[in-house]
């Protein structure tokens, strides 16, 4: 009796019924070439396994463990552009954040968040020193927001920290550059260092209920997302540049 | 919400090693895999809400994986790329280790396999899954899986048994 390719190769797989299995059994006792068959199944399954098995064993990228955290950085250092690769794996999520909106008219939806934002504390907390003050035209951090800018490292903060630093790098013009979230207010931004301030260059709502940390890489407001991307040089840095650059004084 | 999504991460942490090696068995070389697990798993934090309690997460996860796969080969395709005859630059496929030679020879054997048969070459021979498994990954009958995995091995045997004659000779 003959059988086809796919039942030997199911037995092979051990993928049959019990009573199939005994068929196959009793026919290959009978017929070596059918046994033959059988084993070269056998043998290129062990191959192929065995080729890759080695890959199980070998450390797991960081980048693919903060990755799978749901890790922003790993989301911006996979959404900044690869020079002089052949291969790339543009990412569909990079297209879509932001479908027809540019630079200006995150840099304007921006503008306008800030404002609110200004205004705000402004109407609803006149007297305390808000986080951000107005220096030489341009809007930059004061007061806790300022102390954590400079102070506290994304790698070693606790949750109950009201000001929670994001990513660090260093801007395309040298300088380097924090997001944060202030999770009393519902607020992110980014800041980059210009002379001697933390300027604020972008602010959003969090899409976060208050006091929650953002964790996945889709709650980073796309407005802070597309202002860090227009920005980095290169990647974001690990915890021990973000530690370098705090012991430089932040300086470039 | 929060105990939920970490779970996620430390459960997709787990599965890293088994996503590389799914991947390296689908890509050329190991940088173009962990492109590939990077991109799926930043994929499965988007979609994460999708993910019902109790569903099985490495069976959703390896769907991805197909899709951001499937979805590179095609976007690779429409700019024009072949692949490359041989991996060049600054990522090495070989190297002198017999096992890498091996993994080698059998990743270019099966990056000549038509997509549907590769990835069920890699489900069921690399990554050991059952033919029940591998085709709700790949969210199709077991009969059209068989068929594939079957053909796929014939190629991969006849390619495979070329290239011993080769060294040999």
């Amino acid at each position: 009796m003959n059988y086809d390719d796919e039942i030997l190769m199911a037995y092979a797989d051990g993928e049959l019924d019990t009573a199939q299995r005994a068929e196959i059994a009793a026919a290959l006792e009978k017929d070596p070439g059918l046994a033959r068959r059988v084993e070269k199944h056998r043998a290129l399954r062990a191959e192929v396994a065995d080729a890759f098995k080695v890959v199980v064993d070998q450390p797991v990228p960081e980048r693919l463990v903060a990755a799978a955290n749901g890790d922003t950085v790993a989301a911006i250092k996979e959404r900044t552009p690869r020079h002089g690769k052949v291969l790339q794996f543009p990412s569909k999520g990079a297209r879509s954040a932001a479908p027809g909106w540019g630079v200006r008219e995150w840099g304007a939806m921006a503008a306008s968040v800030v404002l609110a934002v200004v205004i705000s504390w402004r109407v609803f907390a006149p007297s305390a020193p808000g986080p951000l003050a107005v220096n030489g035209g341009a809007l930059v951090a004061r007061g806790e927001l300022a102390t954590a800018l400079d102070r506290q490292l994304a790698s070693n903060q606790g949750l109950e920290q009201p000001v929670q630093i994001g990513v660090t790098f260093k801007s395309r013009d040298g300088n380097y550059c924090r997001s944060f979230t202030l999770s009393a207010s519902q607020t992110a931004g980014l800041a980059c260092r210009a002379g001697g301030d933390w300027r604020i260059a972008a602010t959003a709502v969090t899409q976060l209920p208050a006091g929650q940390v953002q964790q996945a890489a889709g709650t980073m407001p796309a407005p802070v997302l597309a202002a860090i991307e227009t920005r980095i040089a290169g990647e974001a840095l690990d915890a021990a540049g973000e530690e370098n650059a705090r012991l430089g004084g932040w300086d470039r | 919400m929060s105990n939920g999504t970490e779970e996620i991460g430390e459960r997709i942490v787990e599965l890293l090693p088994r996503l590389r090696r799914f991947a390296r068995s689908l890509s050329r070389n190991q940088h173009d895999a962990d492109d590939l697990v990077q991109s799926a798993v930043e994929r499965a934090w988007k979609n994460s809400v999708q993910l019902r309690p109790g569903a099985n997460l490495a069976s959703w996860m390896f769907g991805i994986m197909r899709n951001a796969w499937v979805d590179h080969v095609r976007a690779g395709r429409r700019r024009g790329e072949v692949p490359l005859p041989e991996d060049s630059g600054s990522h090495p496929a070989v190297s002198p280790v017999d096992a890498d030679v091996a993994m080698w020879s059998v990743s270019e054997a099966m990056s000549n396999l038509p997509e549907d048969q590769r990835l069920a070459v890699a489900l069921v021979l690399v990554e050991g899954m059952s033919y029940k498994e591998a085709a709700e990954v790949l969210e199709v009958p077991i009969g059209t899986l068989t068929s594939r995995l079957a053909r796929g091995r014939t190629v991969l045997a006849a390619a495979l048994s070329d290239e011993r004659k080769g060294d040999t000779a």
